[in-house]
């Protein structure tokens, strides 16, 4: 399949995160959108790296990886720290720092 | 004469299929009300976009993705789910979120405009089938790119993993009691 199909893949599947991200309460939920999101774009490198014969876009979904799963656990740990303190789930009550 | 070739045949609809299956997967994601269903749909989505590395020709990072994503990612999630049990989501709709998922759409058609209109001149690297096969598999090729010409981002990569591993460490020992249970 040409580039056409991984380019419209991959934006549907980006925008369906970031539809997730703006519209779900539950931080997991949008955490897990996020996931989406940085998914979607290491199809698109990968996608493009077989198109242009180069390595580099390989690499550099390998580092997207890297970086996914650091945010992951320190977001966990962060909203497993909410929790512990506040015992509520909706990102619209932690509102305390809002001006 | 229209010649058909069997394998690019089978292997576009394959692509089609599962590039489908990933979106329709993702869509779960977002529009299930329990956290442990998003899971699962997010599962099935990491592993509809491993098939399609594999499609696309990069073996390690298909692997890499079943096993970082689908596995550590995944069991992570799974576990937090288990820990703070998961509610389900009451969604009531407002302008705010209408607003949102208007923008998105107008995004989503701006993106489908770009990627179908216009073509750059694209600038070819090096490593084609054949090269790759020669230096003995991706995982080797992208092992020599690695470790010559992206030595530094590498090594970048590993400082970022420790200093999230340290900022775990710190958020769990030492967190924030609440300022009640402090007073006493």
């Amino acid at each position: 399949m040409g580039h056409q199909f991984v380019l419209l893949i991959s934006a549907c599947i980006f925008c369906i995160g970031a539809v997730g991200f703006l519209i779900r309460k539950n931080p997991l939920v949008m955490f897990m959108s996020v996931e989406l999101m940085l998914n979607s774009v290491n199809f698109l490198l990968v996608g493009y790296s077989n198109f242009l014969k180069s390595m580099d876009g390989q690499i550099f979904a390998l580092m997207i990886m890297t970086v996914a799963a650091a945010e992951v656990v320190v977001g966990l740990a962060i909203i497993l720290t909410i929790f512990r303190t506040r015992h509520d789930m909706d990102v619209d009550h932690i509102n305390t720092l809002k001006g | 004469m229209l010649e058909f070739d069997l394998f690019e045949l089978t292997k576009a609809t394959v692509t089609l299929l599962v590039g489908f299956t990933a979106v329709l997967a993702s869509l779960g994601v977002i529009l299930c009300s329990s956290p442990i269903y998003c899971a699962l749909y997010l599962i099935g989505h990491m592993i509809c976009l491993a098939l399609l590395f594999l499609l696309y020709n990069a073996e390690f990072i298909a692997a890499v993705q079943i096993i970082v994503y689908a596995g550590a990612v995944m069991i992570l999630f799974l576990f937090i789910i288990a820990l703070l049990g998961g509610k389900k989501e009451v969604q009531e709709p407002s302008l705010e979120r209408t607003l949102a998922v208007f923008f998105v759409a107008t995004m989503l058609g701006e993106l489908f405009l770009s990627a179908t209109v216009g073509s750059t001149k694209p600038i070819e690297g090096g490593f084609d089938l054949e090269t790759v096969a020669e230096v003995g598999g991706s995982a080797k090729a992208i092992g020599l790119e690695l470790f010559t010409r992206h030595l530094v981002s590498f090594e970048l990569a590993s400082v970022l993993l420790l200093v999230a591993a340290i900022g775990i460490i710190c958020l769990s020992k030492f967190s924030y009691v609440p300022a009640r249970r402090r007073m006493k």
